[in-house]
């Protein structure tokens, strides 16, 4: 199954293509790409880039344990790629391509969706927005913890 | 680590911040010293008390949790003696 996976974390421009290349085989008759990018608005405040801070290897571990199992729901013949950027992105960047292929559209879709909802829930990733005004904020997220 | 200067039954640790923690902390890490049978949670009111002066920091180490590079730990679990230990705040990639 390892073979069929490709997750990463990186300081550089994240490539779409590749992601489009490595999910792809001769029976696969669907891929999906999601593109997550900066936007300029969030919460009615004016964004001018965000910076993303990430535990490395606990990130490639969440990854990897999210890819494996996206395969055993929706077929381990998937085809499955998960790359998120770190560091500071301007506006309309891509901080993350997640990218699914198989026989049929609908695993496809299914299980991109999922490796993004997922990662954005269990993935060790942080954001600081930066504002047109000078200020800086980290973005409120989802606990991973559930004690009491 | 000075062995010498730690006391005898205990272990020094260093924890990696992230997020929001770095404003607190802008070196990004925290030493502590527990006791051998330390809980995750005796750890966190160990954290507590450094943070004692800051309301903010203590918000966001109560929505927090603790991991090593492979998992994130539970609650009453020992914490373990040769990992490297994390402060995860609430997670928001993407």
């Amino acid at each position: 199954m390892r073979d069929r996976i490709h997750v990463a974390t990186t300081d550089q421009p994240l490539d779409t293509a590749a992601a489009l290349e490595f999910c792809s085989a001769p029976g696969h008759g669907a891929a999906d790409l999601f593109i997550g990018r900066v936007r300029d608005i969030n919460q009615g405040k004016s964004v001018l880039g965000v910076s993303y801070d990430l535990h490395e290897t606990l990130c490639r571990n969440v990854f990897r344990e999210l890819a494996e199992e996206t395969a055993a729901r929706w077929g381990s013949e998937i085809r499955l790629w998960l790359v998120h950027r770190h560091g500071r992105l301007d506006v309309g960047e891509a901080s993350v391509v997640a990218a699914a292929s198989s026989r049929h559209r609908d695993e496809a879709f299914k299980a991109c969706r999922h490796l993004v909802e997922e990662m954005k829930h269990r993935a060790p990733i942080w954001k600081q927005e930066h504002y047109t005004d000078g200020d800086s904020e980290w973005v409120q997220g989802h606990a991973l913890c559930s004690h009491g | 680590m000075n062995d010498a200067s730690i006391a005898p039954g205990t272990r020094e640790f260093q924890i990696r911040l992230f997020g929001g923690f770095r404003q607190f902390r802008p070196e990004s890490m925290l030493a502590l010293e527990l006791d051998d049978a330390s809980t995750v949670a005796d750890l966190r009111k160990h954290i507590a008390r450094v943070f004692d002066d800051d309301a903010n920091a203590l918000s966001l180490l109560k929505a927090s949790a603790f991991a090593t590079d492979t998992r994130v730990l539970d609650e009453d679990e020992t914490v373990p003696a040769d990992a490297d230990l994390a402060l995860l705040p609430p997670v928001c990639g993407g």
